[in-house]
């Protein structure tokens, strides 16, 4: 089971484009991904498009982050979220917690002074 | 950080890493790098770690506790690096083969951990599995008790205030008519809860959803030749674990957290969940039932037990739990500490609770330790805890049941009283008066109040409301018996033809009655109850035993609302007028003078302070009172019911009030114009007349 992970920037965004299932089997390679190549402290958006499942472990590894990024008094962005994975997350509780975005081009600019 | 050394193996056996576990908690608990299994069995002399990844029929491993890793009865290992996202797991118990000794140990079998916080194998609803080639059927699970409940806590609602509503998850919005993008599921009642906040009640009492098996009946229908469901869910496989096909993403196994955002849901919008809870028997049934969990892995603990070894069966299902075994008693006390403090859970009703005041041998205890512990339990301090106070057994306990101060119990005699006087049956106006008033007769002597009475008309068991005033015989065929099931002492009256009928005059009457019941079950001291679909006319065909039947007879039927609407409106106004008079939710049984010299409660007929008590009578009036509730104009609040359930109108005088008070009608069933009075109608101060079976609702 593989994981593909790539990092860009856009409009002041740091973007990661996620590939593949998250689940109990992949979610550490995201984790340590994330650990290691993005700054927990500058918004950050995932591009979710081509994660077609997301498990119970995979949820929960957003929520973590939701709470990091949180603490930093910085934005998570969810982009491309698929339909069946949004309900998932909307019946059980964890939708609420998470800004989403059709795509990255939708991504609000954080280079531009907020007014 | 320095690492903990319990995180390290001491042994490898079959290739896993492993260590030593601990006993305690029971079932099995996240450890640093790894998972504790935790197992009792007392006459068991070995134990096998079964382990499967998710869905796969053989297991991926097998490993059995060394003797050092048993501590007294219990075998505890902890198994590192498993994935327990994809894990499944069981047990094997080695042991004696000896039923004359109570022994039922059988290698062969894998069992489900009686402690599991999820069970795999029944994740979709009427999903069948491979019946042949399936080894293990009901698979223990890993969960993960992390939901972020943020501030919510469990309601704690007065007693006296509840208004609690009976529902089960799936047939609450199975049908197409119930509009949800999840039918049948948490999900789906999430999606109801504006409904119920515009209903007005304030608890909801979901029929069982501990993980059950819908297959367990083999009954077919005998018309449609279709399979027959156990649809009610009576019969628990896990005590820990939510049913996972009643959640929507019960395929993807977050039925614990589906079941937790509802419960979050109902919270954040001021409705209590109540669960019925069924302890007194399992699905294994009796000596030829199957070895899915606890027959193999301490039959002589969990269930009770004849001196040759069969099963004793006071629960009518073929087993009865050993719940007065310190084992067993434990167990239950986990369960439910598990179920308020992880789901936030505010109450439980017990099915056939007397059983869980049997002894070992099936004699009732005088002072049953498991009652008490649930009593006094610290975690379920708050919780509310009511009884089903009999069982199949012959035990009859309602207004015997040992309360400890605690226990709440379904009132059977204010279901059968109710349901005898709405029909017109003699006799009744005496009991009537204790029913309405809290069953003083039944609770006062014992220091026990008024909200100790649940006060039902119609419950999940029996007819709906539509059906009481539709049918006088219950029409079970559909259930596959012969018409054999279900209770045949109803008290039911079908206001002149039996079932479907296009008379004008049967069909005003069976609405009226409807009324009529509401308008006493919502009037009645106590705490009223009533089951999903009822307060829009709800029917099961006749049927009083549903329980096998997952179809559109048994499904809440939404477009029904509309159809009667009237009697929605009804309800709604009801529970809306019981919200703001106190006296009708006083918790206590007073006779006293209030300060406007009117007694707290008080009994009439047609003449004011001179009920009937006699055979014939089926007529009688009681006024509520409660002083120095400062609030509004008055610092009185007062209600006056009259019911007349003769085939006459008559002539009701009222009680004459002090201080420039006057009674206004509120409701009057009997109106042609309608049954809620959009304003309140002042009553001539000699008295107003009232229709033949109708009840008029007053204050002042």
């Amino acid at each position: 089971m593989t994981l593909d992970l790539a990092r860009s920037s856009l409009n002041g965004w740091q973007v990661v484009t996620i590939t593949g299932q998250i689940d109990s089997k992949t979610v550490s390679l995201l984790r340590d991904f994330l650990a290691k190549e993005v700054k927990i402290d500058e918004p950050l958006a995932l591009e979710l498009s081509g994660v077609p499942f997301m498990s119970s472990a995979g949820l929960r590894t957003m929520l973590t982050l939701e709470r990091q990024t949180k603490s930093h008094g910085v934005d998570l962005a969810l982009l491309g979220l698929r339909s069946e994975i949004a309900d998932t997350m909307k019946v059980t509780g964890f939708y609420q917690y998470f800004t989403n975005y059709e795509s990255a081009s939708s991504l609000p600019s954080k280079s531009e002074p907020s007014t | 950080m320095i690492e903990r050394i319990d995180g390290l193996p001491t042994n490898i056996i079959n290739g896993y890493k492993v260590r030593p576990g601990k006993p305690l908690p029971f079932g099995v608990s996240h450890v640093p790098n790894g998972l504790n299994f935790s197992a009792y069995t007392s006459a068991g002399t070995g134990c096998t770690l079964v382990l499967f990844s998710r869905g796969v029929l053989e297991p991926f491993a097998e490993i059995e506790f060394p003797k050092s890793y048993r501590i007294g009865d219990v075998f505890c290992m902890i198994v590192f690096d498993l994935d327990y996202e994809d894990l499944e797991y069981g047990y094997r118990i080695d042991g004696p083969f000896q039923p004359e000794a109570g022994h039922r140990f059988n290698k062969e079998c894998i069992l489900m951990d009686p402690y599991t916080k999820l069970v795999s194998g029944r994740d979709v609803w009427g999903e069948e599995p491979d019946w042949n080639a399936q080894i293990y059927h009901y698979r223990s699970r890993v969960s993960f008790d992390d939901f972020d409940w943020e501030d919510d806590s469990p309601l704690e609602f007065p007693p006296e205030d509840l208004l609690i509503y009976e529902a089960h998850v799936r047939g609450f919005t199975k049908s197409a008519s119930a509009k949800v993008a999840h039918p049948g599921t948490y999900a789906g009642l999430a999606e109801k809860i504006p409904y119920l906040k515009r209903l007005g009640i304030n608890a909801i009492e979901l029929m069982p959803i501990f993980e059950f098996d819908e297959f367990e009946n083999s009954r077919i229908h005998p018309e449609t030749g279709e399979k027959l469901y156990n649809y009610w869910g009576y019969s628990t496989l896990g005590f820990f674990a939510p049913k996972a096909a009643y959640a929507a993403t019960g395929r993807h196994g977050m039925q614990v957290d589906e079941l937790k955002q509802l419960v979050k849901n109902l919270h954040s919008n001021g409705i209590e969940v109540i669960l019925d809870v069924v302890f007194n028997h399992t699905a294994e049934g009796n000596e030829n039932g199957p070895t899915l969990s606890f027959k193999g892995l301490d039959n002589k603990t969990y269930y009770m037990l004849t001196p040759e070894g069969y099963y004793f069966n006071f629960s009518g299902t073929g087993n009865t739990l050993n719940c007065n075994n310190p084992i067993v008693r434990s167990l239950v006390l986990d369960c439910l500490r598990y179920w308020a403090s992880e789901y936030h859970i505010d109450g439980f009703r017990f099915d056939l609770a007397s059983i869980l005041g049997r002894d070992p041998l099936g004699y009732p205890l005088s002072n049953p330790p498991l009652l008490e512990s649930l009593a006094f339990d610290p975690i379920l301090s708050a919780c509310k805890l009511i009884a089903e106070a009999w069982d199949a057994g012959g035990l009859y306990q309602v207004g015997s049941f040992p309360a400890f101060g605690r226990w709440s119990e379904w009132n059977g005699k204010y279901r059968d009283c109710l349901r005898k006087f709405l029909k017109g049956d003699a006799a009744q106006v005496g009991e009537l008066a204790q029913r309405v008033q809290g069953s003083p007769d039944l609770y006062q002597s014992s220091g026990r109040t008024p909200a100790t009475s649940i006060n039902f008309i119609t419950c999940h068991d029996g007819f709906t409301l539509a059906d009481l005033t539709s049918f006088n015989e219950k029409h079970n065929s559909s259930n596959g018996e012969d018409n054999r099931d279900g209770g045949n002492d109803n008290h039911s009256w079908n206001c002149g033809a039996e079932g479907w009928t296009d008379n004008a005059g049967i069909l005003a009457l069976r609405q009226k009655q409807m009324m009529n019941a509401f308008a006493l079950l919502l009037t009645s001291r106590g705490v009223p109850m009533f089951v999903m679909g009822d307060e829009f006319g709800r029917s099961q065909q006749g049927n009083n035993n549903a329980y096998c039947l997952d179809s559109s007879l048994s499904w809440v039927d939404w477009l029904q609302l509309k159809a009667n609407h009237q009697l929605f409106d009804f309800v709604t106004s009801l529970i809306a007028f019981r919200k703001s008079h106190p006296c009708l939710r006083v918790n206590k049984f007073d006779t006293t003078i209030t300060t406007i010299g009117l007694p707290s409660s008080s009994f009439h007929g047609t003449s004011a302070w001179s009920p009937d008590w006699s055979q014939e009578s089926r007529q009688l009036a009681w006024m509520f009172c409660l002083d120095g509730i400062g609030t509004g104009n008055s610092d009185v609040d007062l209600v006056y019911v009259i019911a007349n359930m003769a085939p006459s109108t008559s002539w009701f005088s009222c009680p004459e009030l002090p201080n420039g008070l006057r009674w206004c009608v509120a409701f009057n069933t009997g109106d042609p114009a309608g049954p809620v009075l959009k304003h309140e109608a002042t009553v001539d101060k000699h008295g107003l007349l009232v229709g033949e079976r109708s009840v008029i609702i007053m204050t002042a």
